[in-house]
């Protein structure tokens, strides 16, 4: 191979220059440039996200905060001192912030390895095998935040928060879902094969921690052995970080430090172990 | 063009001869052999998906809301109130993944169906064996949902069995009608459109909090699903109150079944016997 190029024409010495500049970039930002690709990608069904990004939260909210809000006010006046309309829309942004962000990392994941192969040609540019993981967090953390940020402006529009600080819910709920995302891209990385993996994470991790995290009632409503399920799920964590901001839930210093520094350990370890295993795999 | 195949004496005889050859069983077999050595786990674990929902709705969000109105009027537990929606729901959605996404698979990639009509059978004996298969699911899962209903003490009428075999023909309707309208799509993205009929009709079906939340326009809508006339009949039959309504909600699901089946047989024949 060498040989050929060699043979070719005398290089110029500008020319391998360019090209050692253009590596040194890839090198420095391929991790942005694949990002940015997936990100490209996404353009092809841009329609159906959105509309999903808008459908999605106003159906949620108008049956829960409406509908399941008029039996709740009239039997217990809200919860938290609110109505329940304003206290389950911050449980709603996280969870499908969560949801949303944890598909994106299963059955995409496995096509980049086995399917389309997209990672394999990415690892094979002078950028780094590591860096083929970070793009993928990259890319889906940007579109959380994007679907976040939808999502917040459908409460707004139905009265279901206020502006102002509840605006920092757009990145808790993108926080919130590469706190499960990222250790779910990790497992992904290591799978083969298609078996029902995904599907039992659907239905043993994601619904249960769904169900069981307090987004349409306080956690401490359940018996203490359920509540467990609440305390390991990130929906939970950024949900309580939601309410305060959304309503002003009365949070102390330490439970906040408490549920972000949980959400963001999380995601730190996700992340490593992402990247370690997109580097195991791809430089086999 | 399906009308000349058709043989002279005609009628309902006529139309049994010319879509079928007698031998659903072995459609039946195949899907037999699949669930056998493939996707029993996941027929298995959709069993916990609405048990998951009732504990964490009927006990946390019952703890805020206490007693509701149940059927004829009567006072009952939220726990108690969603458990038949739930059964009804899970009916629903089992049946309609098999007849959607397991249809389209089939139908579009794996080509299983041009296979099948081009030994001896008929597109009503594929049509009745695939939802025999979604049929079969549903029981099982009907028959753990009943039992962890009656386990939980949220039934209170020995009525309650006989939400098992209505829950199979809720999933009958769903089925038939599934299959016709997945015939028609070409594309992933279509299927979509399952989803966004779905999940509105999920949401807004009296499942989780009764209907009268809503203005009365919306209500009137919301009737016209198939959906709230399987909880509401089902929430019927768990407490063992009947009305003239159970039958207007037992003749909507019959004429759902009649009418997707003969659609879907028809849809199958143009399809394959151009």
């Amino acid at each position: 191979m060498s040989e050929l190029t060699l043979s070719v024409t005398p290089p110029g010495t500008d020319r391998v220059a360019r090209a050692a500049r253009q590596a040194a970039k890839v090198r420095r930002w391929g991790w942005w440039y694949q990002a940015e690709w997936r990100l490209f990608s996404m353009k092809a069904y841009l329609s159906s996200i959105f509309g999903w990004a808008v459908l999605v939260p106003l159906l949620y909210v108008l049956a829960m905060g409406v509908g399941l809000g008029a039996l709740v006010d009239g039997r217990s006046g809200g919860i938290d001192g609110v109505p329940y309309l304003i206290f389950v829309a911050p449980g709603l942004l996280v969870s499908t912030a969560v949801m949303s962000f944890s598909n994106e990392m299963m059955f995409p994941v496995m096509s980049g390895f086995k399917w389309q192969e997209l990672y394999f040609a990415r690892a094979a540019t002078s950028g780094s095998a590591g860096q083929v993981a970070i793009a993928e967090l990259v890319a889906v953390t940007i579109r959380s935040l994007g679907e976040s940020a939808i999502f917040w402006v459908v409460l707004i529009s139905l009265g279901a928060t206020s502006g102002g600080l509840s605006a920092l819910m757009i990145p808790i709920g993108a926080l919130s879902g590469l706190a499960l995302g990222a250790p779910i891209a990790a497992y992904s990385a290591t799978l083969a094969n298609e078996g029902f993996q995904f599907s039992m994470i659907q239905r043993f991790v994601l619904n249960p921690m769904f169900l069981f995290a307090g987004t349409f009632y306080p956690l401490a409503t359940m018996p203490i052995y359920l509540q467990w399920i609440g305390w390991i799920s990130p929906m939970w964590h950024g949900t309580q970080l939601a309410r305060a901001l959304s309503f002003g839930l009365p949070l102390s210093g330490a439970e906040i430090g408490f549920h972000l520094g949980f959400l963001v350990l999380a995601a730190t370890i996700g992340c490593v172990l992402t990247v370690r295993n997109f580097r195991r795999r791809l430089t086999k | 063009m399906s009308a000349t195949s058709v043989r002279p004496d005609g009628g309902v005889r006529g139309w049994f001869a010319a879509n079928s050859s007698g031998n659903v069983r072995a459609v039946v077999e195949r899907g037999f052999r699949v669930v056998g050595s493939q996707n029993w786990a996941i027929i298995v674990s959709g069993f916990f998906e609405p048990v998951l929902y009732l504990l964490s709705m009927g006990y946390g969000v019952g703890a805020l809301v206490g007693d509701v109105t149940g059927p004829g009027g009567r006072p009952i537990a939220y726990a108690a109130f969603i458990a038949p929606a739930l059964l009804a729901t899970s009916a629903m959605n089992g049946a309609l993944y098999d007849s959607t996404w397991n249809v389209f698979f089939k139908l579009r990639f794996a080509k299983l169906y041009q296979g099948m009509l081009a030994t001896s059978l008929g597109p009503l004996d594929v049509a009745a064996g695939e939802i025999f298969m979604a049929l079969f699911r549903g029981l099982l899962y009907a028959l753990g949902f009943t039992a962890v209903i009656a386990a939980l003490g949220l039934a209170t009428s020995w009525w309650a069995l006989a939400m098992i075999p209505v829950a199979l023909l809720i999933a009958l309707g769903f089925a038939s009608l599934g299959m016709a309208v997945t015939s028609y799509f070409t594309t992933f993205q279509q299927m979509d459109w399952i989803n966004i009929v779905l999940l509105p009709m999920f949401l807004f079906s009296a499942t989780l909090f009764p209907i009268s939340a809503f203005p009365q326009a919306v209500q009137w809508f919301i009737m016209a699903l198939p959906l709230w006339h399987g909880v509401e009949l089902m929430r019927q039959l768990s407490v063992g109150h009947f009305e003239a309504s159970t039958a207007v909600h037992l003749s909507y699901f019959v004429a759902l079944s009649v009418l997707g089946i003969a659609f879907t047989t028809r849809r199958l024949r143009s399809l394959f016997l151009r």
